[in-house]
């Protein structure tokens, strides 16, 4: 296995320097062996959708079904979607010519299981203004050989209150598999989430948890982010554990190869990351298994590093109050940072360790200077206590004086004797 | 008291069983076709499997001309639709008024707004011979509003309710003289709410004092729409043109570049893109009062976008309208990038143009 591997690696690395990263298409089933649905049964879904009843339960039997319309539950209370299996009930969106996703939920206590969703041009299933919103074993994914063609989020609670994320599969959208968005009181549990170019992320969002989970094979493995100028303006409180964060090396395809980010910020992402915090607020990071990410096992940044304007209202630029405990990091020697993308050659050229080592904890030391003239005092409260952290490779940067004067220091000693306490209370998910 | 009550219970929850139940055979039945083309008596509950049951029209359907109970209106811009043209027309019930409550125009129970999507077979003669592709109903009950479309038939004799969406293809001869081929999508019901949405409730997007506050054309007298109702005893609360907001026509060239540009962001997009709207996700508010340099997308990175963002960094970019994410979507027909996301196949090249001049003009200002 382990000569395998080796062999593997030696043409991988070398592919790599041209195409900056891995790729898969992987599938967890193969749709294409389920029995086609007929037009008339395809419609008795999208009429069972629209005709809902508070209370009821709309069952999808086993099969494939090709819709050309989106699927949308409006306003409804109570409701149980159900499919026959992930590998059973496929809801096909490729032939969908106009709307923002394939599935579209707003209401009151929504349960969503035993189903897949494939191919939609923009999202695959998005909840909205939605308190009780569940999603249990749904498998989200795109099938396109091309992954510039798949969709942006596979599953997307958006302005939801109480959102359950539990056993699902979120696999090759261009932006995040699981992306909770401006939401408060968040579980996801117990997924799986690849391919994607973010595996999971928490955004503009309150008291989550996120464990028991596997992020492997994406650009970056688990995202905790707070975007500027968004009605939800500034997230706090997440805690990320017992997660398996593994090979997040694939390449960033959000957008086409060769052509550098965008706005959208995932866009930066360099391949190789396997938990990234921006602009975070109190998120606590532990038990986890941070392996064989190639750039750096969590990054701790703050949002002037996107380059982008880093002003608005109610919100600050500052990751602030996080811990990082008792976390498993394995870096594979064999393999360097991403260079795609300018995160990546900050970690590739300026680490403290050497040009072209992968670092297991970064933080770009960007600190606000309103509380504090100098980064000794820990004036954004960073705690980092790993067993065994003088064997890690931890870097923080210097940038606050312009590219041409970046310095890095292995200083991790300045962010040990520290106390951040992160709190979340999941007691309302208690019976979704 | 209790006790009477009580012993009515039995017998009215009878009734409002049968009510329910009549209710629900309806829509059932409205979804086959064929059992739709059944003939049916305009028994009072709606919807309706046939457009011509509800008796909005004199003669022969196809004709569209109003019964004297239905009162012609048009909003000052128009949202755009894959170039079709639209005939509206608004129902208040008899004796009945809508009322102008502070922004709001209130319309009571049982009022109807009628929308006719048609193109003409050539656009160089628009009141020529014509296809009518949907209506669309919005309907106030005592739920709130509900929407309806009704797709036409090929005879043109009648349009059946389809709740599950349709696609159809239309043929037509553009201004240029060149023929045109448009995959034409008829939106399902629940689509309807894309874009009718306040606050998660449907809600009509034109019937809006600001969309009505202008004179309008009425064959035999031009007068104020506002003033007009107001003059039916259909609408109480106006008090005068100048009382109230106005939106201009964006297609008015008389007017400021700016004031056309936000009137055509607001009709096209500020129903999802307001705080009250399904993209209120997205930071980017485009009504048009909207003065926040971010809320307009002023060098503002986008959020969930995807691949709608192309190569770009913000919404608009101030003097480079070929940078700005808003044009780049506003002329694109690809799901998932395409702005708006229904409502249109093609791009609308008039209104790109009017945005990327509006957006290239933004330089001097910075």
């Amino acid at each position: 296995m382990r000569i395998l591997f080796q062999v593997l690696l030696v043409p991988v690395s070398f592919f790599g320097l041209f195409s900056c990263g891995t790729s898969t298409t992987e599938q967890t089933f193969d749709s294409s062996k389920l029995t086609r649905i007929g037009q008339e049964e395809v419609e008795k879904v999208i009429e069972a959708f629209i005709m809902a009843e508070d209370s009821s339960t709309i069952e999808i039997p086993a099969g494939f079904y090709e819709l050309n319309t989106q699927l949308i539950l409006d306003n409804k209370t109570a409701i149980k979607i159900k499919g026959a299996g992930m590998d059973q009930t496929v809801l096909s969106f490729r032939n969908l010519k106009s709307g923002g996703e394939g599935v579209k939920i707003v209401g009151k206590n929504i349960t969503v299981e035993d189903l897949s969703i494939e191919d939609a041009p923009g999202d695959g299933i998005k909840a909205q203004h939605t308190d009780g919103i569940t999603f249990r074993r749904i498998n989200v994914t795109w099938t396109n050989g091309d992954k510039s063609k798949n969709g942006t989020y596979a599953i997307y609670p958006v302005q939801c209150k109480n959102v359950m994320i539990d056993e699902c599969i979120a696999s090759h959208s261009k932006d995040a598999g699981i992306y909770v968005g401006q939401s408060e009181n968040i579980v996801v549990k117990n997924s799986l989430a690849f391919g994607n170019v973010a595996g999971i992320e928490i955004e503009n969002s309150d008291n989550a948890e996120v464990y028991g989970n596997t992020a492997r094979d994406n650009s970056g493995g688990i995202l905790v982010f707070n975007l500027p100028g968004l009605p939800k303006s500034d997230g706090k409180g997440t805690k990320i554990y017992d997660n398996d964060i593994i090979d997040n090396n694939h390449e960033n395809f959000a957008t086409p190869l060769g052509e550098g980010p965008n706005g959208n910020t995932v866009t930066m992402i360099p391949p190789g990351s396997g938990i990234v915090l921006l602009a975070a607020k109190e998120v606590e990071i532990y038990n986890n298994r941070i392996f064989r990410n190639k750039t750096s096992g969590v990054a701790i940044a703050s949002y002037q590093i996107t380059g982008f304007p880093a002003e608005a209202p109610n919100w600050s630029p500052y990751t602030v109050g996080v811990y990082v405990h008792d976390n498993t990091y394995e870096r594979n020697k064999l393999s360097t940072p991403d260079l795609s993308r300018e995160l990546g050659q900050l970690v590739s050229v300026h680490n403290a360790y050497g040009p072209g080592k992968t670092q297991d904890i970064i933080y770009d030391g960007i600190w606000d200077k309103e509380i504090s003239e100098k980064i000794d005092s820990n004036p954004m409260r960073i705690c980092i206590q790993e067993q065994g952290i003088e064997d890690l490779h931890f870097t923080r940067f210097y940038l606050m004086d312009g590219e041409e004067n970046i310095e890095s220091f292995k200083d991790y000693q300045l962010f040990q004797n520290c106390k951040v306490a992160v709190t979340t209370d999941i007691t309302s998910l208690a019976g979704l | 008291m209790v006790k009477t009550s009580l012993k009515l219970g039995v017998g009215s929850i009878a009734l409002i069983v049968a009510l329910f139940t009549s209710c629900q055979k309806n829509e059932e039945k409205a979804i086959p076709e064929s059992r739709a083309l059944a003939e049916e008596v305009a028994n009072g509950i709606f919807p309706y499997r046939r457009l011509s049951t509800y008796a909005f029209f004199k003669g022969e359907l196809k004709n569209l001309t109003p019964s004297d109970s239905l009162v012609f209106y048009k909003p000052a811009s128009s949202l755009f639709t894959d170039y079709a043209l639209k005939s509206r027309f608004l129902l208040i019930p008899e004796g009945q008024k809508a009322q102008i409550k502070g922004a709001e125009l209130e319309l009571p129970i049982g009022s109807v707004l009628i929308k006719n999507f048609f193109y003409p077979i050539d656009f160089r003669n628009p009141e020529g011979e014509r296809r009518i592709i949907e209506t669309r109903l919005l309907i106030h009950e005592e739920k709130g509003w509900q929407a309806y479309p009704y797709l036409w038939n090929e005879e043109q004799s009648d349009a059946i309710l389809k709740v599950v969406g349709a696609e159809t293809e239309v043929k037509f001869i553009d201004f240029s003289g060149k023929e045109q081929i448009i995959n034409y999508l008829v939106p399902n019901k629940n689509q309807c709410k894309s874009c009718h949405n306040k606050s998660e409730q449907l809600a009509p997007i034109g019937v809006k004092i600001q969309h009505l506050n202008h004179v309008l054309d009425y064959g035999t007298v031009k007068e104020n729409q506002l003033a007009h109702l107001a003059g039916l005893e259909k609408l109480e609360g106006f008090l005068g043109e100048s009382s109230h907001p106005a939106m201009i026509n964006y297609e008015d060239m008389a007017q400021t570049l700016e004031d056309r540009a936000m009137a055509y962001l607001d009709i096209n997009c500020s129903h999802c893109h307001s705080s009250e709207g399904p993209a209120s996700t997205s930071g980017l508010f485009l009504t048009y009062d909207q003065r926040d340099p971010m809320k307009l997308g002023i060098n503002k990175a986008p959020v969930a976008a995807g691949k709608g963002s192309g190569s770009f960094q913000f919404d608009v970019v101030p003097g480079q309208a070929d940078k700005s994410i808003l044009t780049y979507r506003m002329n694109s027909t690809e799901v998932g990038v395409a702005m708006p996301e229904i409502g249109r196949t093609t791009v609308h090249q008039e209104g790109v143009e009017l945005i990327r001049q509006w957006i290239n003009s933004l330089e001097s200002k910075k």
